[in-house]
């Protein structure tokens, strides 16, 4: 026997800590009843205590039997029992007050009562009169035991009951008091549910959880309500198979159609009261409150990250322009102490020319004669110009501080080195610029040293060839290496390797030597044809100038509409050129005549380059 | 609403029905109770049960034994390979399947287990009707713990091939405990829950756990060497070796005389298990030789005595594996034919001195009266899939109340056991002395057996300010409430003053 302590002083209710183990899936074998109740439990959602309640409802139902009060239904001896199918059951056997509340005990117990007090042979033995077979009242009693005693029909008569209430409150009146006005009708409909425990409108506290259960639970509203009660034919009365059928069929067909009605109306219902539902409102506000406020919170650290960076940026700049005005300010004074120093010893030179030219003065410019005079005054302005300060400064000195002679003599000497400095400089002057063109001649004769000497009529010959094939002809390099060949006057046989090296190295040297080069053939040109171009020079220069100075490349959309405009009009068409160079807008006639000549010629010289190479090739085969 | 179980062993079935609240085992036509299952199969029919097992001296190649070991079995199992050399009965592969080449003179036919296990469950189902009508199909059928979802799935085919409606196969030990109605009485308390089962050619022990009504396999042990067959052949050895003493010559070369041999012992060993001494008397066992002998029990005892100790040790084995001593076991459940041996019922009892030996029942007829309740508790119910409800949430821990006893000294009471399945709700009327005004409840939790310490307690409940009574004692009323995820909810009440206290204790996460 174990016997409970008495709690310490002060001690009360409380948890020390929580427990520490959750609970562990366990494998058990699919036996016995308790498994079967523990599955149905568990397929039902329903809690183990749930069960025992209702164990315990059903209990306490049966002892309140003996309470039962029946309602005598005043009209019960006017029935007909023809029309039973209209008839209230329940009324009938004076139930009228419990209704689909009922216990299959207390019908039984309320036939039972009935049967004592109205059976025909009572009401005989107590003198009333009594109808004929089935015509008397009695036979309500029968039907209405026999309606209610099988669940089945009893759940098709309760689905039907007369008193029950089908209306869906509109959404106007429950603008106000929507508890009031719904929560009735809930408790009324919940009896129609195949689950238990519906769960309750609650009320305006009742949490998000609360309400959400409540609503998804009517949305899939599982409704036992059936309407085969209402069946306008019955089917035990047809005579053959076939009527049978048809007439389960038609049966079928209009109880699913009031089924359809049914769940229609409790959808209605649950609409309704969602949209009026103060609490989803509520929810909604509190949840777009929520948004806004974390929408806000977030715009208000992006503006904050946004300003703190504004800072950082200004201030940054601040100190950039500080440091810059700081600098700028020690640039100019180190300019300004420059000017000065500059300034400083301008004055002394110029003093110091000043006092040598005194000093010659004085001593007469150490001669007599008016020429000689005038060449040692000459001199001396040269050694003002070109001597330092401290060399004019010693000059000076030896003047005042010596006799004449021996000034005369430094003075000479100094004008003697200044000669001999003068004359260097102009040698060392033509030197270099022998040196430079000498290098130039080099240099232009240079680019021809290769492994073959490359001559400048045979640059001259590739330029072109490399001009006259552009990239992507076929077979380019072997191409131009066979046009070399042909066209070139050195004799000296080349391959399409030695071609691709030359160009590469001219596309490698600069655009002014390239220059250079043209312009020594172009010399060389003069050269050989002597004045006889120069003559020729005035008359073509007017034709080809225009062209050669706005010598803008052809783009390919040009081109396009050249090729097209050329297609359009044929050679035989009078006046061609002008209505081609206007069909190529920003190119004159003579543009356009002079690009299709180009083009003949390159045409011309592609096709004869491929087909020698053909021909090479077959010849090789 | 009648229905059947099935238990369809390696060496013999047997069928009860669920008719009226109760269940019983149907005899057959021959009026046995057990039905071998064997089939015979000769030149225009398939013989089945006693029939075909008395023929077998004269047409060993065509008979059928132990199919249930192959059942569903590939070819490279090394138990269907140990079958395929041991079986009288030629069995080829083809197509990846294992059948049987039965030649009966005229064609050779191929026989498939399956076909093999539809026979014999024709047979049963036969047997049942006898008693039911013909209109009685719905069934559950019994298979080993340790058999496949292959050979689950190959022994309910065969099922359904035979005309049944097949509800639900449950393990061996289930039904054993559900014969005997373990914990079905009340949906509390906790019980383990050894069953012992030695059958035609295997030994198995389970241990079980009983909570709530509910069963689980805590650990499980099978051994396929020892068995009824066993011992017969035991018993035919030493009477082989008892001729060759009087007759001077040795008959265990020769195959049919040793078949007569194991079918005398056979029969001598079941009266042996009633009887002090069996005689076997077999005519013209050998070159017209007719052979008598008489054995003791004692005798038989002594021969199997190895294979007894063996029986002994599976047991002790599987408590280890348990973790469990012999005083943890609170019941112990006999089942298959052999275990109606006297001696070895014996040993069982000096094995658990202070537990019930459950043996009411025949213990070969446990295991199809357990499937026929169980097949009485499905029948009309609407959805038997179970795959998702075999795996359940139990509470992990045991859940005490400090308290003290009649010395004064302090002691513990479980108020809610572990391995309990969620939700689940206990209550206890606890007492306490009427002379104090105020009660504490200290909850402890504690793992397994070790009693609880300090720092497991967990919460207290105290109730103040209660009217003192001069003498007596007041009932404190503690509801415990577990939920799914092993959280608790714990309400204590008096049951005078009706003050009311309540905690709700989470799960540490």
């Amino acid at each position: 026997m174990l016997l409970l302590p008495s709690a310490a002083d002060g001690q009360g209710t409380a948890i020390t800590h929580a427990l520490t183990s959750a609970s562990t899936l366990c494998q058990v074998e699919p036996v016995g009843r308790w498994f079967e109740a523990f599955v149905k439990r568990r397929n039902r959602n329903a809690s183990a205590s749930f069960q025992e309640l209702e164990d315990k409802k059903e209990l306490s139902e049966e002892s309140e039997d003996e309470e039962l009060q029946l309602e005598e239904f005043p009209m019960l001896k006017t029935l007909d029992p023809k029309d039973w199918k209209n008839q209230d059951h329940y009324a009938v056997l004076g139930l009228g007050h419990v209704r689909y509340k009922a216990t299959q005990r207390q019908i039984k117990a309320a036939h039972k009562a009935m049967v004592l007090k109205h059976h025909p042979d009572k009401r005989k033995a107590a003198g009333e009169p009594i109808k004929e077979g089935d015509n008397d009242y009695f036979t309500c009693i029968t039907k209405a035991y026999e309606m209610l005693s099988d669940p089945v029909k009893r759940r098709a008569f309760n689905s039907v009951d007369p008193t029950f209430d089908n209306s869906v409150p509109s959404k106007s009146e429950a603008k106000d008091n929507f508890f009031e006005v719904f929560s009735p009708v809930f408790e009324r409909n919940s009896r129609w549910s195949n689950k238990k425990n519906v769960p309750k409108l609650g009320d305006m506290n009742s949490s998000f959880e609360d309400v959400d259960a409540f609503y998804s639970f009517w949305y899939n509203f599982d409704s036992w309500r059936e309407f085969s009660y209402l069946d306008e034919e019955e089917k035990e009365k047809a005579e053959c198979r076939d009527e049978r059928r048809w007439i389960e069929k038609q049966n079928r067909a209009t109880r699913a159609q009031r089924k359809k009605e049914e769940m229609n109306r409790i959808r209605t219902l649950v609409d309704n009261a969602y949209s009026c539902d103060p609490r989803i409102k509520k929810f909604k506000e509190e949840e777009k409150a929520k948004k806004e406020a974390e929408k806000k919170a977030k715009a208000d650290a992006k503006r904050k990250e946004q300003e703190a960076k504004e800072k950082q940026r200004q201030a940054e700049l601040e100190a950039a322009r500080l440091a810059k005005e700081k600098e700028e300010e020690e640039v100019r004074q180190q300019a300004l102490l420059a000017k000065k120093e500059k300034d400083i010893q301008k004055k002394a030179i110029k003093k110091e020319r000043q006092k040598l030219r005194n000093l010659c003065k004085t001593w007469n410019h150490f001669s007599d004669s008016e020429a000689e005079r005038v060449k040692m005054m000459e001199e001396v302005e040269k050694l003002c110009d070109r001597l330092e300060l401290s060399s004019l400064q010693c000059l000076n000195e030896t003047l005042t501080s010596s006799t004449k002679e021996v000034g005369k003599a430094a003075l000479e000497k100094q004008i003697e080195e200044i000669n001999e400095q003068i004359r260097k400089e102009k040698e060392e002057a033509e030197a270099r610029m022998r040196q430079a063109s000498k290098n130039a001649e080099k240099s232009a004769g240079g680019g021809g040293n290769g492994s073959k000497h490359w001559s400048e009529d045979d640059l001259q010959l590739l330029i072109k060839a490399v001009n006259l094939f552009p990239a992507g002809t076929n077979s380019r390099w072997e191409v131009i290496a066979n046009y070399m060949n042909i066209h070139s006057s050195s004799g000296v046989k080349r391959t399409a390797k030695d071609v691709i090296g030359k160009a590469k190295s001219l596309q490698k040297l600069d655009p002014h030597q390239k220059d250079d080069i043209n312009k020594k053939a172009f010399d060389k040109f003069k050269k050989e044809h002597g004045v006889v171009p120069q003559a020729d020079n005035a008359t073509p220069s007017e034709r080809f100038e225009g062209p050669c100075t706005d010598f803008t490349p052809w783009t390919t959309e040009e081109q396009k509409l050249l090729e097209q405009a050329l297609k359009t009009y044929p050679v035989n068409t009078p006046e061609r050129w002008e209505k081609i160079a206007e069909a190529v807008p920003g190119r004159t006639k003579k543009d356009c005549m002079k690009r299709y000549k180009e083009l003949v010629e390159m045409v011309k010289a592609k096709k004869a380059a491929q087909e020698q190479v053909l021909n090479a090739s077959r010849g090789k085969k | 609403m009648a229905a059947i179980g099935v238990h369809l062993g390696c060496t013999s079935a047997c069928v009860a029905v669920y008719k009226d609240g109760r269940a019983d085992v149907v005899a057959n036509d021959a009026g046995d109770r057990v039905t071998p299952a064997i089939v015979a199969y000769s030149k225009n029919e398939e013989v089945v049960g006693l029939a075909a097992k008395q023929s077998r001296i004269r047409n060993i190649s065509n008979t059928v034994m132990k199919v249930k070991q192959i059942l569903g079995r590939s070819s490279d199992d090394p138990q269907s390979r140990k079958y395929i050399t041991e079986s009288k009965c030629l069995v080829i592969e083809k197509n990846g399947k294992l059948l049987y080449e039965i030649d009966t003179g005229e064609e050779k036919k191929f026989v498939s287990p399956e076909d093999v296990a539809r026979l014999i469950f024709s047979k049963m189902k036969e047997t049942a009707h006898s008693v039911l009508g013909s209109d009685a199909n719905d069934v559950v059928i019994t298979v080993p713990f340790d058999f496949g979802e292959k050979q689950k799935s190959a022994l309910g085919e065969a099922a359904r091939a035979a005309g049944f409606n097949v509800l639900r196969l449950i393990h061996e030990p289930s039904a054993a405990l559900l014969a005997y109605g373990i914990g079905q009485d009340s949906p509390t308390g906790k019980s383990n829950i050894l069953v012992f089962k030695l059958g035609g050619t295997s030994l198995s022990i389970s241990v079980m756990e009983v909570n709530s009504g509910i069963y689980r396999v805590l650990s499980t042990n099978t051994d396929n060497n020892i068995g009824g067959t066993h011992f017969t052949e035991t018993l035919a050895q030493y009477l082989a070796s008892e001729f060759q003493r009087s007759f001077r010559h040795d008959v265990r070369g020769n195959a049919r005389a040793m078949m007569k041999l194991m079918n005398g012992a056979d029969t001598a060993k079941h009266s042996l298990s009633t009887l002090g001494s069996a005689n076997c008397f077999l005519d013209s066992l050998y070159e017209g030789q007719d052979f008598d002998c008489n054995v003791s029990r004692a005798r038989f005892e002594l021969l199997c005595s190895p294979l007894f100790n063996k029986c002994i040790e599976a047991i002790r084995e599987v408590l280890e594996q348990s973790g469990f001593t012999a005083d943890d076991i609170n019941k112990v459940v006999l089942c298959g034919g052999s275990s109606r041996i006297p001696r070895l019922q014996q040993m069982i009892r000096d094995l658990f001195p202070a537990v019930e030996l459950l043996n009411s029942i025949p213990p070969d007829e446990v295991i199809p009266i357990g499937a026929a309740i169980e097949a009485g508790i499905l029948i009309g119910k609407e959805s038997l899939s179970v795959e998702d409800a075999l795996q359940i949430e139990c509470s992990a821990k045991d859940i005490l109340v400090k308290g003290v006893d009649e010395s004064g000294a302090n002691s513990f009471k479980v108020l809610f056991p572990s391995g309990t399945p969620l939700p689940a709700r206990r209550q206890h009327t606890l007492q306490a002395p009427g002379s104090i005004s105020s009660v504490c409840l200290e909850l402890y939790e504690s793992e397994g057996k070790n009693s609880a310490k300090v720092e497991n307690k967990f919460a207290q409940v105290v109730l103040q300010d209660l009217d003192k009574k001069e003498n007596g004692l007041r009932d404190i009323l503690a509801v415990l409430t577990m939920k799914r995820d092993g959280s608790l909810h714990v309400t204590c009440t008096d049951q005078e003053t009706g003050k009311c206290e309540a905690i709700t204790i989470e799960v540490a996460s």
